[in-house]
C-alpha cells in the first residue's frame, strides 16, 4: 500500500498527503469508529496554491486526512485509482483546466461521493449552478475552520440515505447487516464507510444485478418506500433504447417507462435516470466538441474507442462518430447487453467511455505529465479503451480491431449473441476503418489494438456512469484466456473505467455463475496487486481484513486480502448486496455484477466476510476493488462466464482496481 | 517570567486595540519592568509587533483582515512557518497574475473574458490570506471588467498593484519582528480577536 501510495504521490501534482492518507487508512481501520469524523478522508482540488495550502492545513486541523491537487483532471485519475480512498471532495470552481462542475459530474456518476465546491464567487446564481450540478454545499471563500469542520455530515448523510434505500430493497439487508457489524471493527468511519460501500448506490453505474435479479433487490413496488433501484445493465439497455426510440429531448419519463415495460420501475426511477443520463450525454457530446478541437487526441479518439472497445458497437452511434451525439450515445448504449453475454458489453460502453474520455481533454494531454495514472492517462485520451501508451498507426486499430473482434466472437459468452457478435464486429471493423480514416490521433490507436488483445469476450456493460472511457479497459481485464490484464495496457483501461465498471457489471454479472467456487483460490488478493493499483489493492487490503470474501470491499479497505480476492465485487458494490460469495467464484467480475445485483449473487462464500469487508472498506473503494480481485480470478474461471464477468467487473472497478489485479 | 508578563500583557493591550479606538492603556506598557537586555528587546519588539498589527488589522480599511488571525491560529508545532509559507504562496501567485493581467490589458483587444478569470483568482488568494484591502480592489476590478471598460480596468489594476505591495511591506515588517521576538528567546503570542 505504501508503495503504491508512493508511486501516485509522485506523479500527482501537489498531493501532499497521499503517504500520510494511506497509512492512516490503514490504521484508520483498526480505531474505533467512535473517533469519527476524525480520519475522513478528503480530497481538495484548487489550482490557487494559497488556497491549497491553507485548506490542507485547515483539515489537518480538524483531524481529517487530507490529499490536495492542483489540477482536476489529476484529481480524476486520483479518484479512479484509489476508489473508496476518498470520502469527500472539496473542489474549487474555478480552475483553468477544467471546469470544477464537469469534475463534479464526473464524480457524481462515476464515483458518487459527496462533493463540496468552493469560490470567492458567492453570487446566488454561482450557487445555485453548483447545487444544480449535484454539488453537496458550496462554500465561499474565503472558507473559516469552523466551515470545514462540519463537511462530514454530507459524508454521513448521503451514506445513511443509501442505506435506507437499500435497506428497502430487502436483498441488502443481509450485506448491510454484515457490513455494519464489520465495519465497527474496521473503519472509524466504518459506519459510513459500510453503509456507503455497501449500499453505495449505483444509478447510473451498471449495478451488476441483472434486470431480473435486479428485481430482487430492486424497488419492491410493494413496499411503501420506493426501495433503491439498481440500474442493471440490461436495464439501462432498455433504458437506452426506449430513449433513443423516443429521441433523447423528446423522451418522457412516463413514454420511457411504458416502453420499458419493466415491472416494478416507477416513473420516479425513469426520471431521474433519466435526468442523470442527459446530464451525462450534454457533457459528453460538449466535451466531444471541445476535444476534437482542443485535443487532437480526443476526437480520434472517439471513433476508435467505440468501434475497437465495443464489442457490439452500435453501427449508429459508430457512424456518428467524432463527435458522440446523444443520439448515438443512446443508441449504442440501446444495443442490447444481454444480447451477448461474452461480447464487448464493454462496447457499447464504449462509445460512452470515449464521450467521456473525451470529455477530458485535458486529460489525455495530463496524461504524458503525469507518471502516477499514466496508463489511465493515456487510455483516456485514447478513448479510454485502452490504456495504451504507444500510438500505433490507425491502420493498426482496425487489424487490432478486427482481430480482437474475431477473438471476441468465438469467446463471446454463450448464447444469444453469438450471431450478434460477428454481426457487429464486422460492423464496428467497418465503423472502425471509417474512422480511421478521419484524422485521429495516433494515441487513440495504438491503444484500441492494446484493449482488443486483452480482452476477449469482455462484456463491457454499458456503463451509464460517465466513466465511458474506462470501458475499454473491461475487456482487457476479461483475460479471457486467462492472461488475465497482466499486460500494462489492461490496467489503464481499467483505470479510467471506473465509473463504468459498476455499471457494466450490473449487466453482466448475472451471468456468471458462483459455480466456479474454485476461483477464489486461485484469485490474488488485490493487495498483491501491483502497486500502480495501489489504491486498489490498497483497499483490497482493507477489505481482505475481514476475510477475502468481502472482495469488493476489501479493496477499498487495502488490508491484508485473504488470498481469494472475492471481495473485489463486493467491494465495487457500495450496493452492498454483492454477495461475496458469487465474486469468488466469479472471478472479479463477477463480484462486479453481483454487487450491483446484490440479490442474485448467490452467497456461496463466506458472505460474512464480504459483509465486513464491504462495510469495513469505504464504499467508494469497494468499486476499485472489486475490480482488481476480480480480474485475478478470472484465470481460474472458464472462459466463457467469466469472461463476461471479468469485463464487467473490469469496467465496474476502477482501473486502478484492475492494474492491480493485471500487475499481479 | 518578566517576559511572560509583558507578553500577557501585551496581548491583553493588543486585544483592545484591536476591537475599538486606541484605548488609554498605552501607560501601562510603559511601566513594564525588564532586569535585562534581552527581556528589553523583546518587550520593545513585542509593542513594535503590536502597534504593526493595530494599522495593519482593522475591521473595516485595515490592511489584513480576521482571516490573516485565523492563518495565525493555524500555525503550530507541526508548522511553525505556515503563515510565512502561505504568505509567500499568495505573494509569488499575485506577481504572476499581475504581470499576466499587464499583459492582457495591454493588448489591443483586451480579452476581458481571461482578465476577469485572473482577477476572479486574485481576489480569492488575497481573500484567503486576509488582504482585505486587495481584494476589495479585485471587486471593484471585477466590476470594471464586467462592463469592459477599460480604463477603469487599466486604473484598478494599477490600486491593485498598489495595495499588494503596501500589504507585502507590512507583512514582511511583520515576520522581521517575529524573527527577532523569536531570536531573542521570546515567543509571538498568539493575538485573538472576536472579528
Amino acid at each position: 500500500m505504501q508503495r503504491v501510495m508512493q508511486s501516485n504521490v509522485s506523479t500527482s501534482a501537489a498531493t501532499t498527503s497521499c503517504d500520510g492518507g494511506f497509512t492512516s487508512c490503514k490504521a484508520e481501520e483498526v480505531m474505533i469508529s467512535d473517533q469519527f469524523p476524525a480520519g475522513l478522508r478528503v480530497l481538495v482540488v484548487d489550482d490557487d496554491f494559497t488556497c491549497l495550502r491553507i485548506l490542507e492545513q485547515m483539515l489537518r486541523r480538524c483531524h481529517y486526512i487530507v490529499t490536495t491537487c492542483s489540477q482536476a483532471k489529476v484529481a480524476l485519475n486520483l479518484l479512479r485509482e484509489r476508489k473508496g480512498c476518498f470520502d469527500v471532495i472539496l473542489s474549487d470552481v474555478y480552475m483553468p483546466d477544467v471546469d470544477g462542475y464537469k469534475l463534479l459530474e464526473h464524480v457524481g456518476l462515476e464515483m458518487d461521493l459527496p462533493v463540496i465546491m468552493m469560490s470567492a464567487d458567492g453570487r446566488t446564481s454561482a450557487v445555485m449552478k453548483g447545487i444544480r450540478h449535484g454539488a453537496c454545499d458550496y462554500l465561499i471563500k474565503p472558507i473559516r475552520e469552523e466551515e470545514l469542520k462540519n463537511i462530514w455530515q454530507h459524508v454521513v448523510r448521503k451514506k445513511w440515505n443509501e442505506n435506507k434505500e437499500l435497506e428497502h430493497s430487502g436483498s441488502l439487508d443481509d450485506a448491510d447487516l454484515n457490513k455494519r457489524g464489520n465495519d465497527d471493527a474496521e473503519y472509524d468511519s466504518s459506519v459510513n464507510d459500510a453503509t456507503a460501500a455497501s449500499l453505495k448506490p449505483q444509478k447510473k453505474r451498471s449495478n451488476t444485478k441483472e434486470e431480473d435479479d435486479g428485481e430482487i433487490d430492486n424497488d419492491d413496488p410493494s413496499t411503501s418506500k420506493k426501495p433503491r433501484l439498481v440500474w442493471s445493465v440490461e436495464l439501462h439497455q432498455q433504458f437506452v433504447s426506449a430513449v433513443n426510440q423516443l429521441g433523447v429531448d423528446k423522451a418522457v419519463p412516463k413514454r420511457i417507462l411504458e416502453l420499458m415495460n419493466v415491472p416494478g420501475l416507477t416513473r420516479e426511477n425513469v426520471a431521474s435516470h433519466l435526468q442523470k443520463f442527459r446530464l451525462y450525454l450534454k457533457r459528453i457530446s460538449g466535451v466531444a466538441q471541445q476535444g476534437a478541437i482542443s485535443t487532437p487526441l480526443c476526437g480520434p479518439v472517439e471513433p476508435n474507442v467505440k468501434i475497437g472497445s465495443l464489442g457490439r458497437f452500435n453501427i449508429q452511434v459508430l457512424a456518428a462518430s467524432g463527435q458522440i451525439p446523444p443520439q448515438t450515445l443512446v443508441a449504442l448504449q440501446a444495443e442490447p447487453l444481454g444480447r451477448s453475454t461474452g461480447n464487448l458489453v464493454m462496447a457499447m460502453d464504449q462509445p460512452a467511455l470515449l464521450q467521456a474520455s473525451l470529455q477530458w481533454p485535458k486529460c489525455i494531454k495530463v496524461d504524458h505529465g503525469i507518471t502516477f495514472v499514466q496508463p489511465f492517462v493515456k487510455c483516456e485520451s485514447s478513448s479510454s479503451i485502452h490504456f495504451p501508451q504507444s500510438f500505433a498507426p490507425v491502420e493498426d486499430v482496425t487489424s487490432g480491431f478486427k482481430a480482437w473482434l474475431s477473438n471476441n466472437i468465438p469467446t463471446a459468452g454463450p448464447g444469444n449473441n453469438g450471431g450478434l457478435s460477428s454481426q457487429n464486429g464486422n460492423m464496428l471493423i467497418d465503423l472502425l476503418q471509417q474512422q480511421l480514416q478521419k484524422p485521429q490521433q495516433q494515441s487513440t490507436v495504438p491503444e484500441l489494438r492494446c484493449s482488443i488483445n486483452v480482452q476477449p469476450s469482455c462484456h463491457v456493460a454499458p456503463s451509464q456512469s460517465s466513466a465511458s472511457f474506462q470501458a475499454v479497459n473491461n475487456p482487457v481485464s476479461v483475460t479471457q484466456n486467462g492472461s488475465f490484464s497482466r499486460t500494462a495496457v489492461i490496467d489503464y483501461n481499467l483505470l479510467p473505467y471506473q465509473s463504468n465498471c459498476s455499471s457494466l457489471i450490473t449487466g453482466q454479472v448475472s451471468n456468471v455463475n458462483v459455480q466456479s467456487t474454485g476461483v477464489l483460490s486461485g484469485y490474488i488478493p488485490p493487495a498483491s496487486v501491483s502497486p500502480s493499483v495501489s489504491s486498489c489493492s490498497v483497499n483490497a487490503d482493507n477489505c481482505a481484513s475481514q476475510q477475502v470474501q468481502t472482495s469488493s470491499m476489501t479493496f477499498k479497505a487495502s488490508r491484508n486480502l485473504p488470498g481469494f480476492v472475492r471481495s473485489t465485487s463486493n467491494v465495487h458494490d457500495p450496493n452492498g448486496s454483492t454477495k461475496p460469495g458469487d465474486l469468488l467464484d466469479q472471478a472479479p467480475f463477477n463480484n462486479l455484477g453481483y454487487i450491483n445485483k446484490g440479490t442474485c449473487l448467490p452467497a456461496r462464500f463466506a458472505v460474512d466476510g464480504f459483509q465486513s469487508s464491504l462495510s469495513s472498506s469505504s464504499h467508494g473503494k469497494v468499486l476499485c476493488e472489486n475490480i482488481g480481485t476480480r480480474v485475478k480470478q478470472e484465470p481460474n474461471m472458464e472462459l466463457g462466464d467469466k469472461a463476461k464477468v471479468g469485463i464487467q467487473m473490469l469496467q465496474h472497478f476502477p482501473p486502478h482496481d484492475l492494474l492491480s489485479v493485471s500487475t499481479e | 517570567m518578566e517576559v511572560v508578563q509583558i507578553q500577557r500583557r501585551l496581548v491583553d493591550f493588543t486585544k483592545s486595540l484591536f476591537m475599538e479606538v486606541i484605548p488609554s492603556k498605552k501607560n501601562k506598557t510603559g511601566t513594564l519592568r525588564h532586569t535585562n537586555l534581552l527581556t528589553k528587546i523583546s518587550v520593545l519588539c513585542l509593542i513594535c509587533l503590536v502597534l504593526l498589527l493595530l494599522v495593519v488589522v482593522d475591521r473595516e480599511k485595515g490592511l489584513l483582515d480576521s482571516q490573516f488571525l485565523q492563518l495565525q491560529q493555524l500555525q503550530d508545532e507541526s508548522n511553525p512557518d505556515f503563515v510565512v509559507e502561505v504568505v509567500s504562496l499568495f505573494f509569488d501567485d499575485s506577481e504572476k497574475l499581475l504581470n499576466e493581467l499587464t499583459i492582457a490589458l495591454d493588448q489591443p483587444n483586451v480579452d476581458f473574458k481571461k482578465v476577469d478569470g485572473y482577477v476572479h483568482q486574485l481576489k480569492g488568494s488575497s481573500s484567503s490570506i486576509g488582504a482585505q484591502r486587495v481584494k476589495n480592489a479585485c471587486v471593484d476590478f471585477r466590476n470594471f471588467c464586467e462592463v469592459q471598460n477599460i480604463e477603469g480596468c487599466r486604473t484598478c489594476l494599477q490600486q491593485v498593484k498598489q495595495e499588494c505591495y503596501l500589504v507585502k511591506n507590512k507583512l514582511e515588517t511583520l515576520f522581521r519582528l517575529e524573527q527577532q521576538i523569536v531570536a531573542s528567546g521570546g515567543s509571538i503570542p498568539m493575538i485573538e480577536m472576536d472579528f
